[in-house]
């Protein structure tokens, strides 16, 4: 006799469980409550005293008995308890199907996942009829896709069902959940049964040994590979038109292979692409490559990463990258001498300078727009910078002015204002301004602000002076306090973007500065959050789904393009005592017995008489007898009663 | 913070086409708006008679007279002003197991004594519940009725019912006979049938209205049970359920069957009401199918 869903310390917290409840509730059954009535007449005719009622209640747990054996019943109904040795049961076998990326690769004119599909269909069917199956599909996640199922058709669909996906199989951590799911089942435990090829990602040092009964169904997989496996590309530190390029090749076969990287460069889709390079690499077996490219373009677009000549892995031979224009920054500057700023300007490269003269000034103007020495009639709806203002017209008011005063400092607390460093200059004629308590003093003289920045939209900067008619224009600080207020205005067209193409799976990024985990975002394709980690500057994150993963950090985007299936680097040699060939099984006749129905009836019965015997039924009959009476009396009339 | 009083403005005006009835006819009683048996100075002619010496000349019948030279005198029917003493109990069982028998017990005494007011009935209005306590007397039209209603309002639920005690101090402190209005549970250890017989005996009429909570008639509660009185304190354990509920709602009903018979037998009226039921139901229906009010 033995139970075939649970086991029998499952069957006794189940039974203790339900028992304590039902005893739980039959003891708040029948707890005294206290309430205060209006009046105690009517009580003493409704009822007898308690004493008698406890003595009735004393007779009564035959009620509770009842309930609980009717109950256990239940509970072993649900069991599935059988009559009969438990050898004679059926057993729960693990069937663990490699669905990892290496499957698609073709071997003749089918794929090794067709032919992983066969033997595990084969395997299915040599097994007894009365065991049961649980399907698990492995790639880098192990996933169940049925239960434990004795039903063949049902699993020979989820079977079919299967599709390579995007990354490499993770051995240990699949046959770790086979072997978790079947000593969770209460059945028998049976084999655990691997489908698929011996590449893998690579074992852990520390990975646990392999199960004792595990059983190895290998597809033969010969085939020669060469793929692609990362793309970075990043724009040059002093070019920024130009696209640094990264290629990294390698050969996974055994014959060394000459193959050609070209790239090309265009719109989404086939049409209107251009070469964008190309270069011929030789890769010995098992050898990694890596060619480096140069492109330039400002352009937003698609770049194509080809590996030729292709091979029965076709799935690694291309790669497609986006690639995101380089913002600029328009400015329009209204300036009756164009000349003293346009050096300025001209120092930073992502910066598109309109001159245009005052009398031309339109307030719609987008960008940032600098005001020389002139008060428009109408504020800029933009972002402004204010360059010696007239009195009656700044935006921020004018507190005096003042002549010959040595410049006092600059506030290096501000970003615009960072790193500035200025000694011993004059100003010979500046304005000292009265700020708001929200606003930034830049730079000051003893005086007062003489440089005061407005956050907010629009943001706005006012200079009491002009940076190129005065001393500050011999200084170092005049380019880069430009450097710093554009970055403020816009730090959008100073990020920095660098692009990679990868496999999916898991991704380690090692970050140029420490960024605060809560200046950290991983965008998944659709949009999403994706969980991550940083430590000691390495962002790691774990992306199943091929398609691009976004992570910005401070001024940084990188861009994973992540559509490369992810190829195990190491081949797995099962153990020597592993069986490896279709098992035959003994047929054996099922000599158990099922009693569930039996069970579930009786327990049933029990439940049905219980409720007879001590239960609303007989409350309910009683009430029938003495309703009649209570409806006569409700319904007399004063007239009847009269009479 | 002022409580809100008892009745609104909106149900008072609907409650001003009412008057207080009574059935018996009080001799030696004038004035008012109920019609008595007994004739005298009234506005409806009732019958003739023949004229006796000494009978009101005003009244002869000069038009018979001319027609038969018989001299006949004119009767009319009298409108007596009789006295309604109503007893409100405010003994604690109205006040058990919760308030709302008590707050509905107020709000119908504060209801009858406005319909009494806008007759320009006088109305004596007496809270008891082992004695008659706290007299308010309801007189002089409806502009008195805010300070009697605060006052009504003002009542607690205290004390045993005494219901033999209660009327034997009424009938003491009363000696003219009238309309005796009584809003109780009726819920008296003691019983309340001798002494409502007691106020029949001495010719009073009778309003019998019983106020009852849902749980005093059909009592949710099941399993052991531990009770206590409000009233006595006195304590009682029993095991009640499904069956007991039935018999006990039975001898409820027994019970308020009694007090109705005793009521309509004396050509008094009763209504019965449970507090689940609306003041308004009580009045524009059960009250006025009762001939209570009209």
């Amino acid at each position: 006799m033995y139970l075939l869903n649970l086991s029998f310390l499952q069957f006794l917290t189940v039974f203790g469980s339900i028992s304590a409840f039902a005893v739980a509730l039959y003891l708040l059954d029948r707890s005294r409550r206290r309430q205060v009535v209006s009046t105690l007449r009517f009580w003493v005719a409704a009822e007898q005293p308690a004493a008698a009622a406890h003595r009735r209640h004393i007779q009564q747990p035959w009620s509770l008995v009842l309930q609980l054996l009717s109950m256990a019943l239940l509970v072993l109904a649900i069991a599935q308890l059988r009559l009969g040795a438990r050898l004679d049961a059926g057993r729960d076998h693990v069937l663990v199907l490699d669905t990892s990326a290496w499957m698609a690769a073709r071997s003749g004119n089918r794929t090794l996942m067709d032919l992983a599909r066969d033997r595990a269909r084969r395997y299915l069917r040599a097994l007894p009829a009365r065991d049961r199956v649980m399907l698990v599909r492995a790639d880098a996640l192990a996933t169940p896709a049925t239960a434990f199922e004795p039903d063949r058709r049902k699993l020979e669909a989820a079977i079919q069902a299967s599709r390579p996906g995007a990354t490499a199989l993770n051995l240990d951590q699949a046959l770790a959940f086979a072997r978790h799911i079947q000593s969770q089942a209460a059945g028998r435990g049976g084999e655990i049964a691997f489908v698929g090829t011996s590449r893998i990602a690579a074992r852990e040092a520390s990975a646990p040994p392999l199960p004792r009964n595990l059983r190895v169904l290998l597809v033969p997989d010969p085939i020669e590979n060469c793929g692609l496996r990362k793309i970075g590309m990043r724009r040059s530190a002093s070019d920024p038109g130009l696209w640094e390029i990264y290629v990294s090749a390698r050969n996974y076969g055994s014959q060394p292979r000459n193959v050609t990287l070209a790239l090309d460069f265009g719109p989404g889709g086939p049409e209107g692409r251009v070469a964008a390079g190309s270069q011929r690499l030789t890769l010995p077996p098992g050898a990694e490559k890596e060619a480096s490219f140069e492109y330039r373009t400002e352009a937003a677009g698609i770049l194509g990463v080809s590996l030729s000549p292709h091979d029965a892995f076709p799935g690694d031979d291309r790669a497609e990258l986006e690639l995101p224009a380089q913002p600029t920054l328009a400015v329009t500057v209204y300036s009756a001498e164009p000349e003293l700023l346009k050096p300025l300007l001209a120092a930073t490269p992502r910066v598109a300078a309109v001159y245009r003269k005052p009398e031309d000034y339109r307030s719609d103007d987008t960008g940032l727009v600098i005001l020389d020495r002139f008060a428009p009639p109408r504020r800029p709806a933009a972002d402004s910078l204010w360059i010696d203002p007239p009195a009656a017209g700044s935006p921020i008011p004018v507190r005096r002015v003042v002549d010959d005063q040595p410049f006092a400092g600059w506030d290096s607390s501000e970003p615009a204002a960072a790193g500035l460093r200025t000694k011993d200059f004059k100003l010979e004629h500046a304005t000292v301004f009265d700020p708001a308590p929200g606003d930034s003093r830049i730079g000051e003289v003893d005086a007062g602000p003489v440089i005061v920045a407005r956050p907010g939209h629009p943001k706005i900067v006012v200079f009491g002076f002009h940076p190129a008619l005065s001393a500050l224009r011999y200084e170092l600080a005049a380019p880069l306090l430009f450097a710093n207020l554009l970055r403020w205005y816009s730090p959008e067209i100073f990020r920095r973007w660098e692009i990679a193409g990868g496999s999916v799976g898991s991704v380690k990024l090692q970050m140029d500065q420490d960024t605060p985990p809560s200046d950290v975002r991983v965008t998944a394709p659709d949009g999403s959050q994706v969980p991550f980690t940083v430590r000691d500057r390495t962002l790691d994150f774990f992306s199943g789904v091929p398609g691009p993963v976004r992570v910005a950090a401070a001024d940084h985007e990188y861009i994973y393009s992540l559509t490369l299936p992810q190829i195990g680097d190491a081949v797995w040699e099962p153990p020597a005592d592993a069986l490896k060939t279709i098992p035959h099984f003994p047929l054996t006749l099922d000599s158990s017995t099922d009693l569930w129905r039996i069970l579930a009836l009786a327990g049933g019965a029990g439940l049905l008489a219980e409720w007879i015997l001590f239960g609303h039924f007989r409350r309910f009959r009683q009430s029938r007898v003495l309703r009649p009476v209570l409806l006569r009396a409700k319904s007399s009339d004063p007239e009847e009663v009269r009479r | 913070m002022p409580s809100a009083p008892l009745l609104d403005r909106e149900f008072l005006e609907k409650l001003e086409r009412f008057a207080i009835q009574w059935q018996k006819s009080f001799a030696g009683l004038v004035g008012g708006h109920n019609l008595s048996r007994f004739a005298g100075a009234g506005q409806e002619f009732l019958d003739h008679r023949n004229f006796h010496h000494g009978d009101d000349l005003r009244a002869v019948n000069w038009r018979a007279y001319l027609r038969l030279e018989k001299l006949f005198l004119k009767m009319f029917q009298v409108e007596p002003r009789v006295p309604v003493r109503m007893l409100v109990d405010v003994s604690q069982s109205m006040a058990a197991p919760h308030v709302q028998k008590f707050e509905y017990a107020r709000k119908l005494a504060a209801a009858l004594c406005y319909v009494g007011l806008v007759r320009l009935d006088s109305i004596e209005v007496h809270a008891f519940s082992s004695r008659l306590s706290q007299r308010l007397f309801a007189t002089g039209g409806r502009h008195r009725f805010p300070a009697l209603m605060d006052k009504i309002a003002a009542w607690e639920a205290q004390g045993a019912t005494d219901y033999l005690a209660t009327i034997r101090e009424f009938i003491g402190d009363y000696s003219q006979r009238g309309l005796v209005i009584i809003i109780s549970d009726f819920l008296d250890d003691r019983g309340c049938e001798r002494a409502l017989e007691y106020l029949i005996d001495f010719g009073h009429e009778l309003m019998l209205l019983q106020i009852w909570a849902d749980e005093d008639r059909l009592p949710p509660w099941r399993g052991e049970l531990d009770l206590r009185d409000a009233e006595t304190g006195a304590a009682l354990r029993l095991d009640f359920d499904d069956v007991a509920r039935q018999r006990y709602t039975l001898a409820f009903d027994e019970y308020a069957a009694q007090i109705q018979a005793l009521a309509l037998r004396s050509g008094g009226r009763y209504a019965g009401v449970a507090t689940s039921q609306p003041i308004e139901d009580l009045i524009f229906g059960e009250l006025i199918r009762a001939r209570g009010i009209a």
